[in-house]
C-alpha cells in the first residue's frame, strides 16, 4: 500500500505548491492519476525496471516536499534588512512614547 | 583685518570639510540586486508538437535563457516544468527551479560541452569521491562509515565491474585504467542531455558512487543525501543542529538531487528498457 500513501502525499504537495490551492485542473495531478490507473495491477508490464514507477513518484514527492521546506526555512531565517524602531522596542520589551501606558 | 581673514579661512575650511563629508556619504555603496522577474502569466500548460513537448505560459511559448524554444522529448518532464512555473507566486525565482534549470542547461549547453568532456569530468571525479575517503581515528565515525558506505562501494564495484578501494588517509584512491574504461563505457551509452543530469547529481552529492546508486534505484534520494552528509550528521550529535545551516543545506541538496534523478529517468526511459533486455 506504499503506492497509495505516495499518491496522497503527492497530491497534498501539489495542492500546497499551486498558487490558489486547487488542483482540479492541474496537469501534473491529472498525469499522476492517469499513471496510477495505468499501473494499478502491476508496473512490470512495460518492461520497466522493478518498482520504477513508485520510485519516480517518491522522487517527485521528495522534490516537491524539500522545496517547500527549503522555502519555509528561507522565509524564516533570511535577513530582511534593518529592524524598525517598533520591532526593536518589542524585542527588548520597551514601549514607544506613542504607545498607551 | 587679521581677525576677518582668520574667520574667512575657518569658514573655507569648514566648507571644504563639509563637502568632503558629503562626498564620502555619496560614495557609500548600496548593493543593488537584480529583482526577480514578475510572474507575467496566469496559466501554464503543455503543448505537443512534432519534435516534442513545449511549455506554454498563457499563450506564449517558454524559451530558454539563450532564446531557443523549450522543447523536451518526455511528456512528464514538460508537465513537471509547467507545474514548477505554475508554483511561482509573485516573482519567478529562477534559482530555486532546479528541474527547469536543468532542462535549460541541457537544451542550451552554455559551456559547449561534448560527451567526451562530460565523461572525462565524471571519471576524474572518482579519485575524489566522498565515500572513498574514510577516517579511522575515531571509532564511532569509522563504524558508521563502514556500515553505511562500504555496502554502496561493494554494490558499485559489482555493478560496474570495477575494483575501487577506499583510502584511510590523504592519498587518493587508486583507480586503474580498466576501472575507468568500464565506468566510461557505461556513461557513453547515455545521451548528451542525460549526462547533464548525471553531472548535476554528482556535483550535488560530491560522489559518483552515491549518484549512480540513487539513479539505479539502489538508494532513495533522502538516504543518498544522508550518506553524502554522513560526517556532518555525526558531528551534529556533539555540536548541535542549526536549522538555518544544516536543515537548509539538507533540503536544498535533496531538492537538487531529486531534480537530477527525475531528469535522468525521464530522459532515458528507452535506455533503461534496453538494459533490462541485456540483463
Amino acid at each position: 500500500m506504499a503506492g497509495t500513501k505516495v499518491l496522497r502525499s503527492l497530491l497534498h504537495e501539489l495542492r500546497q505548491a499551486s498558487p490558489n490551492g486547487c488542483i482540479k485542473d492541474s496537469l501534473a495531478a491529472r498525469y499522476i492519476l492517469a499513471q496510477y490507473k495505468k499501473f494499478a495491477t502491476t508496473e512490470q508490464q512495460f518492461c520497466k525496471a522493478r518498482n520504477e514507477a513508485t520510485f519516480l513518484g517518491q522522487t517527485y514527492l521528495t522534490y516537491l516536499a524539500s522545496q517547500r521546506r527549503y522555502l519555509e526555512l528561507y522565509k524564516e531565517y533570511h535577513g530582511r534588512g534593518e529592524r524598525s524602531v517598533r520591532d526593536t522596542a518589542d524585542l527588548v520589551g520597551f514601549k514607544l512614547p506613542s504607545d498607551p501606558k | 583685518m587679521n581677525g576677518k581673514y582668520v574667520v574667512s579661512v575657518i569658514r573655507a575650511l569648514r566648507l571644504t570639510n563639509f563637502s568632503q563629508c558629503k562626498g564620502a556619504a555619496s560614495s557609500f555603496t548600496v548593493r543593488h540586486y537584480a529583482s526577480p522577474p514578475k510572474r507575467f502569466y496566469k496559466k501554464t500548460s503543455v503543448a505537443s508538437g512534432d519534435s516534442g513537448y513545449e511549455v506554454v505560459l498563457d499563450h506564449r511559448k517558454l524559451k530558454t535563457p539563450k532564446g531557443t524554444p523549450f522543447i523536451v522529448r518526455s511528456e512528464p518532464l514538460a508537465i513537471a516544468v509547467a507545474t514548477e512555473f505554475d508554483a511561482q507566486k509573485e516573482n519567478i525565482e529562477r534559482s530555486r527551479m532546479h528541474l527547469s534549470a536543468l532542462c535549460f542547461t541541457a537544451i542550451d549547453n552554455p559551456n559547449h560541452l561534448s560527451k567526451l568532456d562530460m565523461v572525462n569530468y565524471l571519471l576524474n571525479f572518482i579519485a575524489t569521491d566522498t565515500v572513498l575517503f574514510q577516517y579511522d581515528d575515531e571509532k564511532d565515525l569509522q563504524d558508521l562509515q563502514v556500515n553505511e558506505w562500504d555496502p554502496v562501494i561493494a554494490w558499485f564495484n559489482q555493478r560496474y565491474d570495477t575494483n575501487l578501494q577506499k583510502t584511510m588517509n590523504i592519498t587518493p584512491p587508486q583507480v586503474s585504467e580498466q576501472d575507468k574504461m568500464n565506468v566510461a563505457k557505461h556513461f557513453q551509452s547515455y545521451s548528451l542531455e542525460t549526462l547533464h543530469g548525471f553531472i548535476f547529481a554528482v556535483d550535488t552529492l560530491k560522489s559518483i558512487v552515491l549518484a549512480c546508486a540513487v539513479i539505479e534505484q539502489m538508494l532513495t534520494v533522502e538516504k543518498a543525501v544522508a550518506l553524502a552528509r554522513l560526517e556532518e550528521e555525526y558531528q551534529l550529535k556533539f555540536w548541535g543542529r542549526v536549522e538555518w545551516a544544516h536543515d537548509l543545506s539538507q533540503q536544498e541538496l535533496q531538492a537538487r538531487l531529486a531534480a537530477a534523478v527525475l531528469f535522468v529517468h525521464l530522459n532515458c526511459s528507452e535506455n533503461l528498457v534496453k538494459q533490462k533486455i541485456i540483463l
